[in-house]
């Protein structure tokens, strides 16, 4: 049977990067996941914390981590060293971060014309970040048929001070135009959506017509200093390429502004993390979905996966749970007011089903069920409502941390990071104990050799 | 009774149902194949567990005359090529791919099939046809006039890689070699014990086309103590289902799990070399044609692709690792079909084991011809363009020969690269000859590293 | 206000009685002006079931409604055919169900006048398979399922155009009244601009179904109604392509109705004070999901979609009798009540209780009363011709709207809303023909946001083509666009609140990291969403 240092059960942001770290360190790490999921539903960036009054990321996350029970409590000073990390890990890979937890957080423009306030971004969304100075115009560019992206309403809105926050932290363009660009090859096609926009980039020759065609169109509302918003479909596979070619074939500085699943930056930012886990030999099987996972007192022993026919289990020193909370998966409401996690059976900490929800969509508090989750020591792993530790072996990452609402304080990435850092940490030094006692390495699949941003 | 109490299986709705789960996320739709390179596939949201809800459970005849015709609705699910990409990138359990199928056939249901359709689905009969004549059926259908006649007349791409045939079948070579037991239709107690002796499920290609990879094989399970047992088979029925012919399919079935199961009860472990073959033993009868009773069940649960199995024995400390060393860069394509089974890579596990073996994994999706699908003249330019980054992976390693579990993709990539495409087996096959030459020669070191 | 406009007949209450009103008057030869507080069909029609009866479900207890229904069903299957779904209908003995009543339906069906023949389970099983095996006799009926708002849509198409007028979003606040018992005036306040229209009409007749005691009241007539509560279950799934009932004693979570691309299981009945407020408590879900587990065993399994409730137009006898906590001892035959005798009015009528599937017929007697004290002698015509807009006279096909597009050439560029087919070019003539409008009013007409995404994907391009189209020549301002949006979002949780958990949970999850995580939805309206602080 298939056997691995660590387990990680779940390729969203957390997961991977707990399982790129302890790869990176030498451990034999197999991630196993129903699917892909939350990666490619996310904008793409680091939110690490953000509310209004908060000038940083940093400023954010010190106000979080001094509430009782947010994970930052226990992780802040993991952020830091986690962010670094993966920052030079995607570098590597390609894919380059802006901005910093020091840094200022911006409001930067959405595709429905609100604005969302950020502090590190992918390179190619950094644009908007800059303040904008008096004379700066923004010209927001649209794609012809495209659904997802509409320049001409997003402009309208921006143009409202009310949008863009009225704090103080951040200027706005004093003019926003919107364009809209038929793209090459378009007219006619049945199927027009980010993927196939992306693809378009990623060849040269259609993209040099592209940005010949942008520009005309950016051209066309005058001259002067500025920046371009353009949807987030600036390439896949050959992403970086284009970002080259857009500041270079651009007339004034392009930003990418993120859109609706899939999510082009969430679907590079997946192939960049999957391609340095393979660097570093770890193993990745996606579609294989745990039926359970294998226990022994307070010990995870295995973890067992569904194959076509029959189990395959893998025999594990260490398991991260990384499933990704109520979006992902790992947490599944009952009909029965019961918030459950169905592989280990771990205690959630929820409020009774008849509070989960608020009794409006967008409640100025949020709904108590944000706040749901497991709960674990220092060390991530999941105890008890007495505080007691479950399970020895076991680390739990991410989303499905309780305490701490995701969206609404745009901390879910960095709960991510932070955690999946401390996960990795964790295990690595409990590790250290019983590296004498590691079988042989023989028989272990080489690494592909290319490894590939995989669309 | 309460909610939770009332619950119960029911695989019959399995897969209409999965698409209950859908999220609308899209993420299927960032790993399908074909909607990357036509516009004429929406992708398979659209098709599978989207416009599942606007299909009625079974066509049934009107039920007055002001009831329109429940022809089905569908067009453009016809372009899925069934490679399953996104049933595995599903986060939500939806059976996309399998949803297609289904409704693939329901558009041929009522109608009658296409000839070519009913044709590329009668593997067995092509395969009989062809085989006592082979030299001159080969020549005939590599003939670029008489493609192109084919072509125009039934739809098969004039350049669509076909197979070569075999001078002789499988089994009629083995029944001359005895070199397995080729059984009548039954289990018997003349068998050797399942703990000695596997079942053999060779498919259509091994036995018409390939029987050097059956052979390959056996040969490799001899060495690890396994008799091969082939009983009466004939195809599983994929290209069948593949091409809508669910009732012909079921037919093949009706006789293929009967004699399985025979086996399959008395502990015989069923092993294919074609992982599409195994694929529908596996899942495919009960997923596509509903059939899951528990001679059927006994057959899926008893079904090993042959790489998968060695590997086992290898975790159980039982293979023989007497390999010699392959020194060579070799491309391996893990088939569309292999990753629907969820064993991971069991190949490339087994190429660990050979010494200087530089097994590299191509990592690409699917090859394009997914089984008939690359085969027919609508299809053959979306097969292609599925499979370019792949080819063109394999063309620039410029190497002696390359490696694929399935021998439809073995045919398309040879076809396209021009590289010798062989079955796993076959290189382990190589490793243990090399070996054991290298120790004929040199008796004292060989023996002494096995 | 400006000099009050003169019509023959005021019609209260645009749902499809009202509809059918409008429609017979103006083939009458009456001018006739329609209006709702609301979209036509946003009150009980646009709430019920979805069911066309074939009255199997009557014919014991009520045997005159039961025959009505059946009369009703086979009109509305000649004049709307685009409107009803021939799906068939079985009533169903489970083991929980009394032999009695099995054994005298088929006969009191007869009766009734409504087709009925026993089937052999095994038959129904194969065509059903997700049916209860146990299972243990059926019958069929010619059941079928019924959409609304297309139906009240072509209905009112033929009034207006034989010049009759139709107004949703006009509330009727106030009336004149004068000493010799007349209606002389209406005033009409337009619930979006505020602005108020005075109506003199020679006639006034309220078919407000549960709202009918207010409008009463607008005259000086009393009228109790006793709202009855109903709520359903909506199913993600078609588990089911034909109507299936228990044959039983009509009660709770008996029915489940194939409904377009989904499947309604339903009802419950409580009576409530105020049509407007009632809410979903997870007793009702539970009550539903239990009744409903017995005729399709997996139901635990299938993924719900949404809960929502309508309110019947239970009327209150006079003598007082009250309706209970099970308000179905009450006749849901309808009944016209003349308020001239009653309450001193003498150009008055009401139209109460009754079901969707005769409100052909409830229009068609309330006309004919009305016309008679008007003195017009023309006669009802509303069963001769055929609806407007009913395409080629099938009956609905649920893969309509996948073929039309699959015959276009398919694929997603054009689909604002994928989860229900719906195209931009649809969207776009629906809004050049109803804005200012919501975007709930867009999904009655188009079915957007019905999908299991339930808006998370379709809302903002939907509320894009609003902004691009719906302002004409000065773009529509982008407070307007925040509200419809916003609006939409929060109309679309409040039905799926009830059922929260599993996928749908999930989903709406994801709708969160939508709006909120991509594109930022709480900078919108910020005195409406805010983020934490």
């Amino acid at each position: 049977m298939a056997t691995a240092d660590v387990v990680v059960v779940g390729a969203g942001l957390s997961g991977l990067t707990a399982a790129i770290a302890l790869a990176h360190d030498g451990a034999r790490v197999e991630v196993v996941a129903r699917g892909n999921a939350t990666t490619h539903w996310m904008p793409g960036g680091f939110d690490c914390g953000s509310f209004p009054g908060a000038a940083s990321p940093s400023a954010a996350v010190e106000i979080l981590e001094a509430r009782a029970g947010h994970p930052y409590a226990l992780l802040a000073p993991d952020l830091e060293r986690g962010l670094a990390f993966l920052r030079g890990v995607l570098k590597t890979e390609g894919l380059v971060y802006s901005g910093d937890l020091d840094g200022p957080l911006r409001a930067v423009p959405t595709a429905i014309g609100g604005t969302r306030r950020v502090g590190i971004v992918p390179d190619a969304q950094a644009a908007a970040m800059e303040p904008w100075a008096a004379r700066e115009r923004l010209v927001v560019c649209g794609i012809a048929g495209f659904k997802d992206f509409s320049a001409g309403p997003m402009v309208a809105s921006l143009r409202r001070a009310s949008v863009w926050g009225g704090d103080g932290l951040t200027a706005r363009p004093a003019r926003i135009e919107a364009v809209e660009v038929e793209l090459p090859d378009q007219k006619g096609r049945r199927n027009i959506n980010a993927l196939e926009l992306g693809r378009g980039f990623d060849d040269p020759a259609w993209r040099r017509d592209a940005f010949e065609r942008i520009s005309r169109a950016v051209e066309s509302t005058g001259r002067g200093p500025g920046r371009i918003g353009l949807p987030a479909v600036l390439g896949i596979a050959e992403h970086a390429a284009v970002l080259d070619d857009a500041r270079r074939f651009l007339p004034l500085p392009p930003f990418e502004v993120p859109l609706v699943p899939p999510s082009l930056p969430g679907v590079r930012l997946y192939g960049a993390l999957r391609a340095a886990l393979l660097r570093r030999g770890g193993r990745l099987s996606i579609g294989e979905p745990v039926v359970r996972i294998e226990t022994d007192g307070t010990r995870a022993t295995a973890v067992v996966l569904s194959a076509a026919v029959r189990e395959r289990r893998v025999r594990a020193g260490a398991i991260v749970l990384a499933t990704g909370g109520i979006a992902g998966g790992g947490l599944i409401g009952r009909s029965d007011g019961r918030l459950e996690e169905p592989l280990l059976g771990l205690p959630v900490d929820a409020p009774p089903g008849d509070d989960w929800l608020a009794d409006e969509a967008f409640p100025v508090e949020g709904h108590p069920l944000e706040l749901a989750g497991i709960r674990t020591d220092a060390e991530l792993r999941p105890v008890d409502s007495g505080g007691r530790s479950v399970f020895e072996n076991v680390r739990v990452v991410g989303a499905m941390l309780a305490g701490h609402r995701a969206i609404r304080e745009r901390s879910g990435d960095g709960v991510a990071i932070a955690s999946g850092w401390r996960a990795a940490q964790s295990l690595r030094l409990g590790r250290a104990e019983s590296e004498r006692e590691r079988p042989s390495r023989r028989g272990r699949r080489p690494a592909a050799a290319t490894p590939v941003a995989r669309p | 009774m309460t909610i939770q109490d009332l619950v119960r299986e029911a695989t019959y709705l399995e897969i209409p149902l999965s698409a209950d789960e859908c999220l609308k996320c899209n993420v299927c739709n960032t790993v399908c194949p074909v909607s990357r390179v036509t516009d004429r596939f929406p992708g398979p949201k659209y098709v599978g567990p989207q416009a599942q809800r606007f299909r009625l459970a079974t066509i049934l005849p009107p039920q007055s005359d002001a009831s329109p015709r429940d022809a089905s609705p569908d067009h453009t699910v016809d372009y899925c090529s069934g490679c399953g990409m996104c049933t595995i990138a599903c986060p939500a359990d939806v059976k996309i791919a399998e949803i297609n199928n289904r409704a693939r056939a329901e558009i041929q249901a009522g109608r009658r099939p296409r000839l070519r359709d009913w044709l590329l689905g009668q593997t067995d009969l092509v395969g009989r046809l062809g085989v006592p004549v082979a030299p001159l059926a080969n020549w005939t259908l590599r003939n670029p006039v008489i493609r192109w006649l084919i072509e125009l007349v039934m739809g098969i791409h004039r350049k669509a890689p076909l197979p070569v045939y075999a001078r002789s079948t499988l089994r009629n070579q083995l029944r001359r070699s005895a070199a397995a037991v080729v059984d009548g239709r039954t289990a018997s107690d003349t068998d050797p014990s399942p703990d000695r002796a596997v079942v053999l499920f060779h498919g259509c290609a091994a036995n018409y086309y390939e029987p050097h990879v059956a052979l390959a094989a056996i040969d490799v399970l001899r060495r690890n103590g396994f008799e091969t047992i082939v009983p009466e088979q004939v195809c599983c029925g994929l290209p069948l289902m593949n091409n809508g012919l669910y009732a012909h399919a079921r037919r093949r079935a009706a006789t293929n799990i009967p004699v399985l199961a025979a086996y399959a009860r008395r502990g015989y472990r069923i092993v294919g070399t074609s992982t599409s073959c195994t694929h529908t033993l596996k899942a495919e009868y009960r997923e596509m044609l509903d059939i899951d009773d528990a001679d059927a069940t006994a057959v899926a649960q008893a079904t090993w692709d042959i790489c998968e199995f060695l590997v086992d024995l290898h975790e159980q400390g039982r293979l023989d690792t007497g390999f010699g060393g392959l020194d060579e860069t070799l491309p391996y394509h893990a088939p569309c079909q292999l990753k629907g089974h969820g064993i991971g890579l069991p190949a490339m596990d087994l190429f660990g084991l050979i010494p200087g073996l530089r097994a590299i994994d191509m990592d690409h999706d699917c090859c394009g011809v997914a089984g008939t699908y690359g085969l027919k003249k609508e299809k053959y330019n979306i097969a292609m363009a599925v499979g370019d980054p792949l080819f063109r992976r394999i063309r620039e390693a410029d190497t002696a020969r390359a490696a694929c579990d399935s021998e439809t993709c073995r045919w398309q990539i040879e076809a396209a690269t021009s590289t010798p495409t062989r079955h796993p087996i076959e290189i382990i096959a190589a490793a243990y000859a090399t070996g054991d030459h290298d120790r004929t020669n040199q008796p004292a070191e060989a023996n002494a590293a096995t | 206000m400006r000099a009050a406009e003169a019509v023959d007949v005021l019609i209260i209450g645009g749902g499809a009685t009202g509809a059918g009103l409008v429609r017979d008057f103006a083939r009458r030869g009456l001018r006739c002006l329609l209006v709702d507080k609301g979209d036509l069909g946003s009150g009980t029609s646009g709430r019920h079931h979805g069911l066309l009866h074939s009255g199997g479900r009557y014919v014991a207890k009520d045997p005159l409604a039961a025959r009505e229904c059946i009369d009703e069903n086979l009109v509305l299957r000649r004049i709307a055919p685009a409107c009803v779904e021939d799906t068939g209908g079985y009533f169903v003995v489970t083991p929980d169900d009394p032999d009695e009543y099995a054994d005298g339906f088929e006969a009191a069906c007869r009766a009734s006048g409504v087709p009925c023949e026993e089937v052999a389970v095994a038959a129904l099983l194969r065509r059903e398979p997700a049916l209860n095996p146990h299972i243990r006799r059926a019958f069929r009926v010619p059941d079928g399922a019924l959409e609304p708002w297309q139906l009240i849509d072509a209905t009112v198409s033929d009034a207006r155009a034989r010049g009759s007028d139709i107004r949703p979003y006009q509330r009727a606040v106030a009336m004149k009244v004068t000493a010799g018992g007349r209606i002389v005036s209406v005033d009409l306040a337009d619930e979006r601009s505020g602005s108020m229209t005075r109506v003199a009409p020679r006639f006034v007749v309220s078919a407000a179904g549960a709202w009918a005691g207010r409008v009463a009241a607008l005259a000086g007539a009393r009228l109790a109604m006793a709202p009855g509560k109903g709520t359903m279950l909506i199913f993600n799934q078609r588990m089911t392509d034909s109507v299936i009932n228990r044959c039983h004693r009509p009660g709770d979570g008996d029915i489940m109705v194939p409904v377009h691309e989904v499947a309604i299981l339903g009802t419950t009945e409580i009576t409530v004070d105020d049509p407007d407020v009632y809410g979903i408590d997870r007793n009702e879900v539970e009550a539903l999901m239990v009744e409903g587990t017995k005729l399709f065993p997996d139901l635990p399994r299938m993924r719900l979609l949404r809960a929502y409730a309508g309110v019947r137009p239970l009327y209150r006898d006079d003598e007082g009798a009250t309706a209970g906590d099970d308000g179905r001892e009450i006749s849901r035959a309808h009944l016209i009540i003349d308020h001239e005798a009653r309450d001193g009015v003498g150009n008055f009528v009401s139209i109460v209780g009754g079901k969707i599937t005769t409100h052909r017929l409830m229009a068609e007697q309330t006309a004919d009363v009305v016309c008679q004290k008007l003195g017009e002698t023309a006669r009802c015509t509303t069963a001769d011709e055929v609806l407007p807009n009913q395409g080629d006279g099938r009956t609905y096909w649920l893969g309509h709207r996948l073929a039309e597009h699959e015959d276009d050439g398919g694929g997603d560029a054009e689909l604002i809303c994928e989860c229900e087919m719906l195209t931009r070019d649809r969207l776009e003539r629906f809004l050049d023909a109803r804005w200012p409008c919501s975007l709930d009013d867009v999904r009655r007409g188009t079915r957007l946001g019905m999908g299991p995404c339930q808006g998370a994907f379709c809302t903002f391009r939907a509320a894009a083509v609003v902004a691009e189209r719906a302002g004409g020549a000065e773009p529509l301002p982008a407070a307007d666009v925040d509200r419809v949006l916003l609006d939409f979002l929060d109309e679309r949780f409040r039905g799926t609140r009830p059922i929260a958990w599993g996928r749908q949970l999930q989903e709406l999850w994801i709708t969160a990291g939508i709006y909120g995580g991509i594109l930022g939805a709480e900078s919108l309206a910020p005195e409406a969403v805010r983020g934490d602080g």
